[in-house]
């Protein structure tokens, strides 16, 4: 382990030269930019940098592709934050409390927190792959079909955290979304399914195309544009717009537990950076001693999702660089690049080209400094934005989200079906329907559909495979203590309670 | 228009040249006036898949050949319209017929989604221009699985194999693995073929079908053992691995790196990029910036050859989708 720190100091050094130091900023403004942009999240932002890049010195292109990833991270929160609209899918968890702590006239304690949560959660992301990228990797591969079902089980139950006051609204929105998870061509026969006739459905609905217009469309229809929360600008306090130091570090725990459970899940291979942020939110909200404030604006729900979608960007480049499986669609096109530049990852490349993997961290390292630094600039003026008003602020922002999503796939077709959800999302607001278990159902769905049908594919239909793995056991035990516990301790106060009263 | 008064010029200078008599030969003259013509505009690569995959990689380092070696006086674009499993890319490429300005590149998906018959196109919707490669897939365990050769496979019980896509060539040679060694090895569809690997890395499946390129770098890494080769005969960079077909059994399928332009171009655009092609498929450059790095087979098919090529390998998937059932 000491030899790590000895490569990382030396790369590093290697990462200081002008031209990747270049690099990482370019990469980093870019991914920023495209990470706030709704629709655009990183898997689009490398995906549009990397013919250019590759065309450049090998290092340096994957410095700055690198540092797309990890810039549009720090993005996609602030419009999470300002406007109410995931930049992009893993900064959905971030609008919840985010986007009420901007209404109440906090949007640059919003903005600081998500800065230092991203920066945290991006530095003990860092610090886990710098230390231990190849053990982890081999313990990453221990998640095979059985164990994702498990904790995609788990993940599920997590409706009861997440749903809100009302269980049954919470349990149509989640099988809403698992439906919209089935679109598409199904995974393990090949035909298509839900697709009404539309081949721009084979591949199923992008789901920043969902998160746009179920948050931030729907927000906008409801709105009216000549009131308004956001029309306070007579009472404008620059302190406002500051990031606030004192609240941010109260957060530790949940930067913590933010942090590992997004570089844990993170890792496995197809769970992603999203389904870690639903976790994180839910475990900040289970173990605090205020459950109530979530979703009213409490800064433990930013801390949370922030770090836990910062450091999961980390934890998900294990598996490309130690074993040379892409965990998921950015590290795809990630690969893509490293394919290009003529380097093949695989377990050989630490060896083979360990200055090159070792230079790649340092500018990591360089990256997230940098990120924290513009960033912390430009809050006071994007925080600004909260004090515009709606008619001013809202055609905008509306042009913003058509560019954005036109650019999935240049065509008018994601268009249509934006504000085809910017309707549904609108009408689930007017009818008290909970829009994040759809997100849950939508996300995590497909993964637990394709963990089942592939246990059961390879065991010839036999469901006892699910309890001989002990890591499955282990996940569905704690699902039934999630599930359970409240209850129990219901019982027990009701029960106290009667035995006082007697 | 340019082109139109070149034609009309050298008509000109022919009958004042050569007087009537030559007039006979005019349209043989236009059409070499028209091929040096050609091509006068950007050429167009449209990619049906997103930016990083297999399909732009070729796209974009055939490209780079071309320009590099200046195989074209004019610019070469790459550009992609992913969605649709690639009916959107191939359907744009379709919607330009008899424009010799478009070229378009052959993945499994230009077989497969016709064939689900919910593309209103297919092969024969394009005109096939050269094959600059090919592919083969190699079967391969864990380095400590108890397969150590292909006959092990016979005797094993409850094998299982992943594929990456549920209609795709490992599947497809999945199934003709089974057919040929009377085997009932489950066959699990993953999404891509890193979650392949992740899973056989990790023991949840004992056998793949991977690209050269994937598997050679876990055999060197001493992660992986190679059991056969999909090629007619066996791969220089894996020369103790033997080929199905020396084996004795008949699973001989390679992926063809394959270029086609939209129907009905004219015939000099075909010739034109034959040669074209021809040049960038033997040139060293090509040779080290892509066969070699990704350990693929160095070929080169014409337009003819490429053409039957993708008529056998449209009935080969034709078939396997009829065995599973997803066509009638």
């Amino acid at each position: 382990m000491f030899e790590s720190w000895q490569l990382l100091a030396q790369g590093l050094a290697a990462a200081s030269q002008p031209t990747v130091l270049a690099a990482i900023m370019v990469g980093a403004i870019i991914g920023l930019f495209i990470g706030a942009l709704p629709g655009l999240g990183p898997t689009a932002g490398v995906a549009i940098l990397l013919p250019v890049a590759v065309s450049f010195d090998g290092t340096a292109a994957i410095a700055a592709l690198g540092a797309v990833y990890y810039g549009a991270q720090y993005g996609g929160a602030v419009t999470a934050i300002l406007l109410g609209i995931p930049g992009d899918a893993s900064a959905t968890m971030t609008v919840i409390d985010g986007h009420k702590m901007a209404r109440n006239g906090k949007a640059g304690a919003a903005l600081g927190l998500s800065i230092a949560a991203s920066f945290i959660g991006g530095l003990i992301g860092l610090v886990l792959l710098t230390a231990f990228a190849t053990t982890i990797a081999k313990a990453a591969i221990a998640f095979g079909p059985i164990e994702m079902t498990a904790l995609m089980v788990f993940s599920l139950s997590l409706v009861s955290v997440l749903g809100g006051r009302d269980l049954n609204k919470a349990m149509i929105s989640l099988f809403l979304g698992l439906f919209i998870g089935t679109i598409g061509l199904d995974p393990m026969v090949g035909l298509p399914r839900f697709d009404f006739g539309e081949v721009r459905l084979f591949d199923g609905i992008e789901f920043s195309i969902i998160a746009v217009g179920l948050f931030g469309l729907a927000e906008m229809y409801a709105t009216p544009p000549s009131t308004g929360a956001h029309d306070d600008s007579g009472r404008f306090r620059f302190r406002e717009l500051l990031p606030d130091v004192r609240s941010t570090l109260q957060c530790w725990r949940e930067l913590g537990s933010g942090s590992l459970i997004g570089f844990f899940v993170g890792i496995l291979p197809g769970a992603g950076a999203t389904a870690a942020t639903m976790i994180s939110y839910a475990f900040a909200k289970r173990t605090s001693k205020h459950p109530e404030r979530f979703g009213n604006g409490a800064m433990e729900g930013v801390a949370a999702p922030e770090a836990a979608n910062n450091s999961a960007a980390y934890g998900n480049m294990i598996p490309m660089f130690a074993l040379g499986i892409p965990g998921s669609g950015t590290t795809a096109v990630l690969m893509g690049g490293l394919l290009m530049i003529g380097l093949q990852p695989g377990p050989m490349l630490f060896q083979t080209q360990s200055e090159f993997v070792w230079t790649i961290f340092g500018s990591f390292y360089i990256g997230n400094l940098a990120l924290v630094a513009i960033t912390i600039l430009l809050t006071p003026i994007l925080a600004s934005c909260a004090f515009v008003r709606p008619s001013y602020l809202f055609p905008a922002v509306i042009a913003i989200i058509a560019f954005g999503i036109y650019g999935i796939n240049n065509a008018m077709f994601e268009v249509v079906l934006v504000i085809g959800f910017g309707l549904l999302g609108y009408l689930m607001m007017k009818l008290d329907y909970p829009p994040v278990p759809l997100v849950l159902g939508m996300i995590l769905g497909p993964i637990l559909e394709r963990g089942i049908r592939r246990t059961l594919v390879a065991s010839d239909g036999d469901l006892s495979v699910f309890f001989r793995s002990p890591i499955a056991i282990g996940i569905i035990v704690v699902t039934v203590v999630l599930l359970v516990s409240p209850w129990l301790v219901s019982q027990r106060t009701r029960r106290r309670a009667a035995a006082i009263a007697k | 228009m340019e082109r139109l008064k070149t034609r009309n010029g050298l008509k000109r200078r022919a009958l004042l040249a050569y007087g009537a008599t030559l007039l006979a030969l005019q349209p043989m003259l236009s059409m070499t006036a028209q091929a040096q013509d050609y091509p006068a505009e950007t050429m167009n690569y449209v990619v049906a898949f997103g930016v990083g995959g297999g399909s732009d990689i070729i796209a974009r380092t055939m490209a780079k050949v071309i320009d590099d070696k200046k195989l074209i006086p004019v610019k070469m674009l790459v550009e992609n319209r992913p969605g649709g499993s690639g009916a959107i890319g191939y359907s744009f490429i379709n919607a330009q017929k008899g424009n010799p300005y478009y070229l378009g590149g052959v993945g499994v998906s230009f077989f497969t989604t016709p064939l689900l018959g919910k593309m209103p196109l297919s092969h024969r919707d394009f005109t096939p221009l050269a094959a600059i490669a090919r592919s083969p897939y190699i079967l391969a365990v864990t380095a400590d699985s108890d397969i150590k050769t292909i006959d092990d496979i016979k005797t094993a019980t409850g094998l299982t194999i992943g594929t990456a896509g549920a209609v795709s060539d490992p599947a497809l040679l999945a199934h003709l693995l089974n057919k040929e060694l009377g085997a009932s090895i489950k066959v699990v569809p993953f999404d891509g073929e890193g979650e392949v690997m992740a899973a056989v890395l990790g023991k949840h499946l004992d056998l793949l079908f991977g690209n050269p390129n994937e598997i050679l770098e876990q055999v060197n890494a001493g992660t992986m053992r190679a059991l056969a080769v999909t090629s007619a005969e066996r791969m220089t960079s894996l020369p103790d691995v033997p080929s199905f077909s020396e084996l004795g059994h008949d699973i001989v399928h390679t992926q063809l790196r394959g270029i086609i332009m939209p129907k009905d171009v004219p015939a000099e655009a075909v010739t034109y990029w034959e040669g074209v092609l021809k040049t960038v498929a033997e040139s060293p450059e090509w040779r080290a910036q892509y066969v070699d790095r990704f350990n693929e087979i160095p070929l080169f098919l014409n337009s003819r050859e490429f053409g039957e090529e993708i008529v056998a390998t449209s009935a080969r998937y034709e078939a396997l989708m009829r065995e599973l059932e997803l066509i009638k």
